[in-house]
């Protein structure tokens, strides 16, 4: 099974379409601060904007560049009242680290690609716990962070598919 | 621009309030579908159960009727004895019902994001509860918007008692669905359903709000349920008793002494 992704092209994207990677970042953003009316679901809500950052970078890296992370990052932690500047943080080292190995992810099986989203979340949590836990001088319960870990990495599949499908669809014929 | 966030939290909230006040109308159109999902779901769990429902609730109406005429001979009783001892009457608390348009979103904060602001009268330190009780404190208001810590954030502190024996506590939050209590007596005893309710001390909330209950005794403190289900909020009540003055302001980094000592904790000019 191939990932549903086209391969990586830069150019003769239309317009609105080069605007894609940072619109559905943005949504995924609002879409992780959505009350979801579930119970304990808060606290483990899946971090659908490093889906988007992973996708984006690794098939659309330009079109994300590090200054709408930046923002997109401290709009959601002014939003959630986290420490304005954590998820900024944790987007674009996320950036930094698939940037380098994006040749190894182009046009590879999705398991391939899936494995190395597991990778990515399980450091991109490990992280932000750690900053999280220097910060406020306290070990924060590190169950919360693995549940979270786990319902992104299951989630993924899903999120990759319909950011795949609207990639393919809006920007692969420009 | 972490540390800056940690150390000067005074300019990091006017940005928040801003933010939180422009995004408000976005979220709150956003978040109605989901709302309205979660309305059917509920609806169609109901309808499932609606007949045991119903023989449960006639039971409990029964049984309520007795209760309601006990209230009521209590009522007049106690509104006898406190026209006798001349008591100071109690502020009455006034009601403002919210939208919740966002949640914190992460195993790192405890918070939820209302529709209602300081143009509806929130202001800061106000008690949020649900039907079940208490579930935490305004602590910013934009003119719009205004965000509620829930008594499970790390930073919250909420001075309470175990009903029944009055021993005092502080519910401290650590991000965990269950918040612990502090500072209780070392030979205090303390079981498993015990409820909890505010104390009043500290003057943020009134005392007597129901917070929740007991539900174990393992490890370094006893850890309490809140009788609110925080995950599923939709609509909570923002209560003003006349004693959100007490809460104060984050101090602003440096104002220990000089000019910015004017700043006060309670926002009020210090004396030179």
């Amino acid at each position: 099974m191939k990932a549903i992704a086209a391969p990586a092209r830069q150019s003769g994207d239309n317009p609105a379409a080069r605007l894609l990677p940072i619109a559905t970042t943005l949504l995924a953003m609002i879409i992780s601060i959505q009350p979801a009316y579930i119970p304990g679901y808060a606290s483990v809500a899946p971090a659908f904007t490093l889906m988007a950052v992973y996708h984006w970078t690794i098939y659309r890296p330009k079109l994300l560049p590090p200054l709408s992370l930046f923002l997109i990052g401290v709009t959601q932690d002014l939003l959630t009242g986290a420490l304005p500047g954590v998820s900024a943080l944790v987007m674009l080292l996320a950036r930094t680290v698939v940037l380098r190995l994006r040749r190894h992810f182009i046009n590879r099986s999705f398991p391939f690609v899936w494995t190395g989203f597991t990778m990515l979340t399980g450091g991109a949590m490990l992280l932000l716990w750690t900053v999280l836990c220097l910060l406020d001088r306290v070990v924060i319960d590190f169950r919360g962070t693995v549940f979270r870990a786990v319902l992104t990495v299951s989630v993924f599949p899903a999120a990759s598919f319909m950011l795949g499908r609207t990639q393919r669809t809006l920007m692969s014929t420009g | 621009m972490i540390i800056l966030g940690k150390a000067d939290q005074v300019m990091f909230e006017s940005l928040r309030v801003t933010v939180t006040d422009a995004a408000a109308p976005v979220l709150d159109v956003l978040s109605r579908p989901l709302a309205a999902l979660a309305d059917l779901a509920t609806r169609a769990r109901r309808l499932v159960g609606v007949y045991q429902d119903n023989d449960r609730l006639v039971e409990e109406n029964e049984r309520l009727i007795g209760w309601q005429q006990a209230a009521l001979k209590l009522a007049s009783e106690n509104a006898q004895l406190r026209d006798l001892l001349k008591l100071a009457p109690e502020p009455t608390a006034t009601y403002l019902t919210a939208r919740v348009i966002a949640n914190s979103g992460g195993a790192y904060v405890r918070s939820l994001m209302v529709y209602a602001g300081s143009e509806n009268g929130v202001s800061r330190g106000q008690a949020a509860v649900t039907g079940e009780g208490l579930i935490g404190r305004v602590s910013e208001v934009g003119s719009r918007a205004a965000r509620i810590l829930l008594v499970t954030d790390l930073n919250s502190r909420v001075p309470v008692v175990v009903q029944g024996s009055r021993q005092r506590a502080l519910l401290a939050g650590d991000n965990s669905d269950r918040p612990c209590l502090r500072y209780l007596d070392s030979g205090a005893a303390i079981r498993i359903g015990d409820r909890i309710v505010t104390s009043g001390q500290g003057g943020v909330f009134p005392p007597g709000l129901p917070v929740g209950v007991v539900a174990s005794l393992d490890g370094e403190a006893p850890r309490v349920e809140p009788y609110a289900e925080l995950s599923r909020v939709e609509y909570l009540r923002i209560v003003d008793y006349g004693l959100a003055d007490g809460l104060p302001k984050p101090i602003p980094v440096g104002a220990r002494g000089g000019r910015r000592a004017e700043r006060s904790a309670d926002g009020q000019q210090s004396r030179r």
